[in-house]
């Protein structure tokens, strides 16, 4: 409704002369309908507006909160039923035993070796690459040596790109997550034992992929620290 | 390793060994085993199916020097290099 213009000024005109109660929409809400046949009906339809809205009201707060418990619920619902694809299917161990090697993908899995700054060994793989298939166990080695003239104690995590290839590269033993001690001028071998789980053949995802890059760093591991080690709680 | 802000590409998490840790060889107990399986990768290519003869050797190895849990061999994958040798011994007798 213009504030401005023709209609406005005979508004206040009538304002002045007393005939209208005001002017415009301005106030009209609320206004109790001056036809008593109505009211009954018009109050009938306010309750029903109110109940309404306040059932609307909790319907919209409801799907917030719905929204905020499906995550831990789908969570559940998948450890329940195993298809969230973290959960290991069935024991590792009968899974090595009834594999059967894929023959016809091979895959060249190369191995990278890094330290920390802070830590002084010098670590690297003793070889540089491996070829492998998946269903059959690989042994592959490390070699760590302590330069200084001092104990170091290391710990040490790995990756594995591509990524997705990850969830296939099961280790079966290794070196990792273990705070290991290197005496001064001492130099060990440090082997990985690993398979690349038979499914990976399988994998439409994983069609292309035949390189496999293993990749570890040795961190120094300080006296009473403790670090987020994944499952060894 | 695992910083970078992609949101929506998974990111690998690492998981612990099956069997855990192997404890270090820190006398060099089995380096001779080490090295016959070193040069046998090198002999073939690095192809890892050719020398696993030598790798369960190694494994063997660690097993009777405690620095493995002992394990019969069928578990850690090598039951098709044990029934060759089951096979050798008859022929030999």
């Amino acid at each position: 409704m213009a504030l401005c213009g023709p209609g406005w000024a005979r508004c206040a005109r009538g304002l002045r002369l007393g005939a209208l109660p005001r002017c415009g929409l301005w106030g009209t809400r609320g206004v109790r309908s001056s036809n008593p046949f109505t009211r009954q009906q018009e109050e009938e339809w306010r309750r029903r507006n109110r109940s309404a809205v306040g059932y609307i009201a909790a319907a919209a707060v409801g799907m917030v909160g719905l929204s905020y418990a499906a995550v831990p619920l789908y969570r559940l619902y998948c450890q329940a039923t195993g298809l969230g694809g973290t959960t290991g299917e069935g024991s590792s161990t009968e899974r090595i035993e009834s594999m059967e090697p894929v023959r016809d993908r091979v895959i060249r899995v190369t191995f990278n070796a890094d330290v920390h700054s802070s830590i002084q060994w010098n670590f690297k793989p003793q070889q540089r690459e491996i070829y492998v298939v998946p269903g059959e166990t690989a042994l592959a080695f490390y070699k760590a040596k302590n330069p200084t003239d001092k104990p170091i104690i290391g710990i040490s995590t790995y990756n594995v790109i591509p990524f997705e290839a990850g969830q296939y590269f099961n280790k079966i033993q290794c070196f990792c997550f273990e705070e290991q001690r290197l005496n001064p001028q001492e130099e060990v071998d440090m082997p990985v034992f690993f398979y690349i789980d038979p499914d990976f053949a399988e994998d439409p995802k994983m069609a292309k992929v035949d390189l496999i890059t293993l990749s570890y760093t040795f961190f120094e591991a300080k006296e009473g620290q403790k670090l987020p080690l994944p499952g060894y709680q | 390793m695992s910083t970078a802000m992609n949101f929506s590409a998974k990111s690998f998490t690492p998981r612990p060994p099956d069997k855990g840790a192997f404890p270090l060889d820190h006398f060099g107990e089995c380096s001779a085993f080490k090295e016959q399986f070193m040069e046998c990768l090198r002999h073939s290519g690095y192809e890892s199916a050719a020398c696993r003869q030598r790798a369960m050797a190694y494994l063997e190895c660690r097993m009777d020097r405690q620095l493995m849990a002992n394990e019969p061999l069928e578990k850690l994958g090598f039951k098709d290099l044990i029934n060759e040798k089951s096979e050798e011994k008859p022929e030999k007798l």
